[in-house]
C-alpha cells in the first residue's frame, strides 16, 4: 500500500526553479564588482536556492524530497533572490548584505541539509573568512 | 490483483487532473486581466451607463471625504512606541525584552491601515515599512543573541528615521549617534530623551554617543 503512495506521488512534480541560462543585469554578481573566487564561492553555495535557477540532481527529483525542495527554494527566493539584487533598495541592500554575513559567520547558511547532498557548496572556515570580509567592506 | 491494478490507474487520473488543473488556472489569470481593458478601449459607451456614472458621482465624494479623514488620521506613533520599547530594552541589555518588543514592533507594522496612508507617501511608506518589518522579525526570533538583534537595530533606526521625517512626530524626539558602533562605521537611534543611553553597548558604554538632531 505504502509503495503504491509512493509510486503515486511520483507524479506530482511542480515546474522547476530554472531559466535556462538567462543572464541578469540585476544579479548580485553583476551589481556588485568581486573577486572571482568571491564570485564562485556565492554561487556554488547559494545560487541553487537564492536564484531563478537551481542545478538539480536526479534526486531532488524524488518525491517527498521534490516538495521539500521546491518549498526550500521558494522561500529562499522570497527572502533573497540573487538575481534581483539590483531590483532592491538601498535599504534592502544594506540590511541583507548584514543578513548574509552574519548567517554565514554563523554556519546558519547555506542550509545543512543541502550540504549533506552537496559537497561542492560546504564553506570551510577560510571561504568564511574571504567571504565575511568581502561583505565587510560593502557596508 | 485487479482491484490494486484499478486502484494505480485511478489514483494517477486524479493526480494528472489535479496537477493540470493546476497549471491551467494559471493559464486562465491571463486572459482576464486583459479583458476589462480591451472592453474600455471599445468606446461602445451607451446613455445608460452615462446615467449611471452621474448617479455614482455622490457616493464617490463620499468616500472621498472618509478617505480624506482616514489619511489626515494616520500616525506612525504606533511604530515609534514600540520601536522606542524596543530601543531601551537594548539599552538595558535585556535580549528577551527587546525579542518581545521586536515581534510587538512586526505585529503593529503588519496591521497598520494602509488605506489611511496618503497616496504621496504610499510608495516610500511601504519600501520602510517592510524593511522595517523584516528588522523587527529577526530582533523578535534572535531572543539570546543580543548581537544580532542590536546589528537589526541599526538598520531599523534607519527605518523608524525615515518615517518620521516622512510623517512626523508629536512628541519631541532626538536622533542619536554613536560612532564607535560596527567597527567604526556608527550607527544612529531615535531617543525619546535628550539624555544618551546607548542601545548598541548598554551597560558596557550607556553613554556613548551624541545626539545628532532633533526631530
Amino acid at each position: 500500500m505504502v509503495l503504491f503512495i509512493f509510486i503515486a506521488i511520483q507524479f506530482y512534480q511542480p515546474s522547476p526553479n530554472v531559466d535556462k541560462g538567462q543572464v541578469y543585469t540585476t544579479d548580485f554578481t553583476q551589481v556588485n564588482k568581486m573577486p572571482v573566487e568571491v564570485k564562485a564561492m556565492f554561487q556554488n553555495s547559494c545560487y541553487d536556492c537564492h536564484s531563478n535557477n537551481t542545478n538539480y540532481a536526479w534526486y531532488d527529483y524524488v518525491q517527498p524530497t521534490r516538495i521539500l525542495v521546491e518549498n526550500h527554494i521558494k522561500n529562499a527566493k522570497e527572502d533573497l533572490n540573487f538575481n534581483e539584487w539590483g531590483t532592491y533598495s538601498n535599504r534592502k541592500q544594506e540590511r541583507l548584505i548584514n543578513s548574509i554575513k552574519e548567517q554565514i559567520e554563523t554556519k546558519q547558511m547555506p542550509l545543512s541539509s543541502y550540504t549533506l547532498m552537496h559537497k561542492k557548496a560546504i564553506l570551510n572556515d577560510e571561504q568564511i573568512k574571504t567571504l565575511t570580509n568581502w561583505l565587510k567592506e560593502q557596508q | 490483483m485487479k482491484n490494486i491494478f484499478f486502484f494505480i490507474i485511478s489514483l494517477t487520473t486524479v493526480l494528472i487532473i489535479a496537477v493540470s488543473c493546476n497549471q491551467s488556472s494559471n493559464k486562465n489569470t491571463e486572459p482576464k486581466a486583459t479583458d476589462p481593458i480591451s472592453n474600455s478601449e471599445t468606446q461602445n459607451l451607451s446613455s445608460t451607463q452615462n446615467d449611471t456614472s452621474n448617479s455614482v458621482v455622490p457616493i464617490d465624494t463620499t468616500a472621498k471625504k472618509v478617505e480624506q479623514q482616514d489619511v489626515q488620521n494616520f500616525s506612525i506613533a504606533p511604530i515609534v512606541k514600540d520601536y522606542l520599547a524596543l530601543k531601551n530594552a537594548l539599552v538595558a541589555d535585556n535580549d528577551k525584552a527587546a525579542a518581545s518588543a521586536g515581534k510587538q514592533l512586526f505585529s503593529t507594522l503588519k496591521n497598520v491601515d494602509m488605506k489611511a496612508i496618503p497616496a504621496n507617501k504610499y510608495k516610500e511608506y511601504v519600501e520602510i515599512a517592510e524593511n522595517a518589518k523584516e528588522n523587527a522579525e529577526h530582533i523578535g526570533d534572535n531572543a539570546g543573541k543580543i548581537d544580532h538583534q542590536r546589528e537589526h537595530l541599526a538598520s531599523l533606526s534607519k527605518d523608524v528615521s525615515d518615517l518620521i521625517v516622512l510623517f512626523g512626530t508629536t512628541p519631541k524626539l532626538y536622533q542619536d549617534y554613536c560612532p564607535m558602533y560596527n567597527e567604526g562605521k556608527g550607527a544612529i537611534w531615535i531617543s525619546e530623551a535628550k539624555e544618551i543611553k546607548n542601545p548598541y553597548y548598554g551597560k558596557k558604554m550607556l553613554t556613548c554617543g551624541s545626539v545628532k538632531k532633533e526631530l
